[in-house]
């Protein structure tokens, strides 16, 4: 898969009318943005995730000359955040906006409902404070408003919600990439990856993207991993936006509330951090962590239930390592495990037989066997068909099988 | 099963309570033609639920407008009503027709 | 032995039944023939070195020496990892001191062979002393163990050690050809120096990976059957492991680690050791190098019994490796 360019940042919309779906939030949220005289001076996108929250912000701040001042939750309280809202329009410059002309900045914050989850109830008053003391537009975004905590918030922001985009949208959006990418996919294929998206055109492109950016083709058959994957979308999601974490309350607060399957997450947070850490100190560090979660996952076994905590919070650390150092990247989902479903109980045991054989006549363990004999014993076994050892060995011929057919994995 | 057209529609003469909530939803009121239109979408399923009871019908629908040919046409012409999570809500969609001919959005 | 001897492995078709015929080992074993002249005075014996290098071979000789051609008789032989726990051990000894009692000619005693016996946890090694301390009116331990360092001190104080080292390469390369005449195949010098090289002074290697590249090309070895035959083994597979882990190619790393997994079944634990052993013998690897790989090693050891997820474990140490690499090619 090419970890170079995603589909969704190659084809992210750079005008404000080219982002599909949700027509009418975007309506409401350029009135708003265009206006001069706001009657607030926030404004609180909130819907599901992958419908195109950020990528309106973005491209509104392009098609209009604005410079996007990204801001995270944990930055709320510092020197960062007092200057920038509080210095005059176009006297804070982000770093990597230097060189192009801008009308002006504004601020943008995503995820805020994350702060107001975590045991930091500084975290909302944070907020409200740089919306008091903003003197530039300042936009928001969270998947779920509904919070308790969030009230006070939306007090002071112009309220814009998104929906999930429609199935037809996405078929077009997913055709129009198709063309752009010399990709034949048939119809159902991309009706197939809309449906299963539920609304979220971000992972329906990611999907696209894996199932067809080898071959540039697509059929109705190549998205039946879809299916199989639909117990796991609600993971995909959360495993994005785990490593994308910008801080470790951000990680911290997504792992306690995603209702994912502890152990398939630790699984494929352990397939993919490779991915998310290239520089091997990161990457060494960060499984670290994960090593600790999986220790406190083994001590809580089935009862010690009140570890989990422990286990979150090992994750969570593993995620927030290094959060500049993030590129996005394409997730290896479903976690691969084909060496399980191959050594079986029962191979096991017959390979515990065979160790023992070899045990009992050349005075050794059966741990000794398996490490220093089978890796002799099976290159022997592969090149002579009947080899006089085994039946020295008192190998039964399905033993002398098993042997021949270990090296075919 | 009531199909109302999002860019304005008409209902029976209202108390003044529903008329102040609709407003508060996001519905607009067009004194001229005496007509209603959907102003804000934010609070679009309980604008359908006050609807629904103003029309004594539980099951109001918003004719959708497509964003390639401008056509209204109802949700229950497409092939996705089943499975769609925001059928009957006045959002922009696209036809059957043009998402068959494979057309796509503006460029 | 099996009646037609054309059809053994060679490592026990050639192992030394005499204590005359053991390969480089004439200090050990001159000290043992004193202890053979007057058997009552014979200690339990602890032989502590590195795999390959003629403990067990040794034991069993001198069972022989003590025993007679009925030798298997009077002599229990065990493996620390092959029993559940102490309790098996002490069930095995007393079951066999009871059927032994009978003392063979001037021999006072029964033989009990452990080995692996440093793999046993302390608490283990406690109750094993006793066991060794209530039957030793009957029976004599040969305790067997890689470190010595491992047993606990009230065991190596009651027990004769005697430390088994490296095998002479020349002594190896001898026995090799000694071998190879005998079993009419033809053993270029090369390939002989290749073998004991890969060897790393464990005879039972070296006579494995004969044997393997004699089939390998029907009674012909050169250089090159050697080299594939050493390829294929996974003790090669685990250094290749390492080297693209210290290297920082983290993901062909863990491609080893599966491939492992998935051709031997080897378990995490498994594959942990073998790291360990591999990496004593990787030559270009500096001794500090080695010492930090090998307690990383050891602390992911411990991980791996209190995690849940071998996978996971094994990643981790692998990562550690890349950042081992790292720092000191930096600092290099």
């Amino acid at each position: 898969m090419s970890e170079n360019l995603l589909w969704v940042e190659k084809y992210r919309p750079k005008k404000v009318a080219n982002v599909v779906g949700n027509d009418e939030a975007k309506a409401a949220f350029i009135d708003w943005f265009k206006s001069k005289r706001r009657t607030k001076k926030a404004v609180l996108l909130y819907g599901p995730p992958g419908v195109g929250k950020t990528t309106l912000v973005n491209a509104a701040a392009n098609e209009f000359g604005f410079t996007v001042i990204e801001m995270n939750a944990s930055d709320t309280r510092s020197e960062k955040a007092v200057r920038a809202v509080a210095a005059p329009a176009t006297s804070f410059v982000a770093l990597d906006t230097f060189y192009k002309e801008s009308k002006g900045n504004i601020l943008f914050m995503d995820e805020v409902d994350g702060i107001a989850g975590n045991e930091d109830r500084g975290g909302v008053s944070a907020l409200l404070k740089i919306v008091e003391n903003a003197r530039v537009p300042v936009i928001m975004a969270a998947n779920d408003p509904d919070l308790q905590k969030l009230r006070p918030l939306k007090k002071v922001c112009a309220l814009v919600r998104f929906q999930q985009v429609r199935i037809p949208l996405i078929i077009a959006t997913l055709r129009k990439i198709c063309q752009k990418e010399g990709v034949e996919a048939e119809f159902e294929a991309l009706e197939k990856i809309a449906q299963n998206s539920r609304g979220d055109v971000r992972s329906a492109i990611n999907d696209l993207q894996s199932l067809a950016e080898t071959e540039k083709t697509l059929t109705l058959q190549d998205t039946m991993i879809l299916s199989a994957r639909n117990k796991d979308v609600g993971m995909d999601e959360v495993l994005r936006e785990y490593f994308s974490a910008k801080s470790l309350e951000e990680a911290s607060l997504l792992l306690f509330r995603s209702s994912v399957e502890y152990d398939n997450f630790i699984m494929a947070v352990g397939d993919n951090l490779p991915l998310r850490y290239t520089d091997p100190v990161e990457l060494a560090e960060a499984y670290d962590f994960v090593s600790q979660a999986d220790m406190f996952r083994g001590r809580i076994g089935t009862e010690h239930w009140h570890l989990l905590r422990y286990f979150f919070n090992d994750l969570a650390r593993a995620a927030a390592v290094s959060p500049q150092s993030y590129k996005p990247f394409t997730l290896i989902s479903p976690p691969i495990r084909v060496i399980t479903l191959f050594w079986t109980k029962g191979k096991r045991t017959t390979l515990e037989k065979i160790c023992g054989k070899i045990g009992q006549r050349c005075h050794v363990s059966r741990q000794t066997a398996k490490e220093d004999f089978v890796p002799f014993l099976k290159v022997m076994l592969e090149k002579q068909k009947a080899l006089p050892v085994a039946s020295w060995l008192e190998l039964a011929p399905e033993e002398v099988e098993f042997l021949k057919k270990m090296s075919k994995f | 099963m009531v199909v109302l057209n999002k860019k304005a529609f008409r209902l029976p003469r209202l108390e003044k309570d529903k008329f102040v909530l609709l407003m508060r939803l996001g519905l607009q009121y067009d004194r001229a033609n005496g007509t209603f239109c959907v102003n804000s979408y934010n609070n679009i399923e309980k604008v359908i639920d006050t609807l629904g009871e103003i029309l004594n019908d539980k099951n109001v629908g918003f004719m959708q407008s497509c964003l390639i040919c401008g056509k209204d046409f109802p949700c229950l012409e497409c092939r996705y009503y089943e499975i769609c999570e925001t059928k009957n809500l006045p959002f922009k969609c696209i036809c059957g027709r043009c998402l068959e001919e494979g057309k796509t959005i503006g460029e | 032995m099996a009646v037609n001897e054309e059809t053994l492995m060679w490592v026990e078709k050639y192992r030394p039944k005499n204590l005359n015929e053991v390969v480089d080992l004439k200090d050990v074993v001159e000290s043992l023939k004193a202890f053979m002249r007057n058997p009552k005075t014979m200690p339990h014996l602890l032989f502590a070195g590195i795999p390959g290098t003629g403990k067990t071979t040794l034991a069993l000789c001198i069972a022989r020496e003590l025993f007679g051609p009925n030798w298997k008789t009077f002599t229990l032989e065990l493996n620390a990892s092959d029993e559940r726990g102490i309790d098996t051990v002490r069930e095995r000894v007393k079951d066999f001191s009871r059927y032994s009692r009978a003392a063979f000619g001037n021999v006072p005693f029964a033989l009990i062979i452990l080995d692996e016996s440093d793999q046993m946890t302390g608490p283990a090694q406690t109750a094993l002393r006793r066991i060794m301390e209530t039957s030793s009116r009957t029976s004599r331990f040969i305790l067997i163990c890689n470190y010595s360092g491992k047993i606990i001190e009230p065991i190596q104080s009651r027990c004769a050690v005697f430390r088994f080292s490296k095998l002479d390469p020349k002594a190896m390369v001898e026995h090799l050809k000694f071998i190879a005449e005998k079993e009419n195949v033809t053993l270029s010098p090369e390939a002989a120096e290749r073998i004991v090289d890969y060897a790393e002074g464990d005879l039972r290697h070296a006579i494995n990976a004969l044997q393997t590249a004699a089939v390998y090309k029907d009674g012909v070895i050169d250089e090159k059957t050697v080299q594939n035959v050493v390829g294929e083994v996974s003790g090669v597979k685990v250094q290749v492991m390492i080297n693209k882990a210290l290297s920082g190619s983290f993901i062909d790393a863990r491609k080893k680690m599966y491939e492992l997994m998935g051709e031997y079944g080897f378990s995490g634990s498994e594959i942990v050791r073998q790291m360990q052993r591999e990496l004593f013998k990787m030559s270009f690897v500096t001794p500090e190098q080695k010492a930090e790989l090998s307690n990383i090693i050891g602390e992911y050891d411990y991980r791996l019994t209190q995690g849940a997820n071998s996978d996971i474990q094994l990643s981790a140490l692998l990562a550690q490796f890349g950042k081992v690499g790292k720092t000191q090619g930096e600092n290099q």
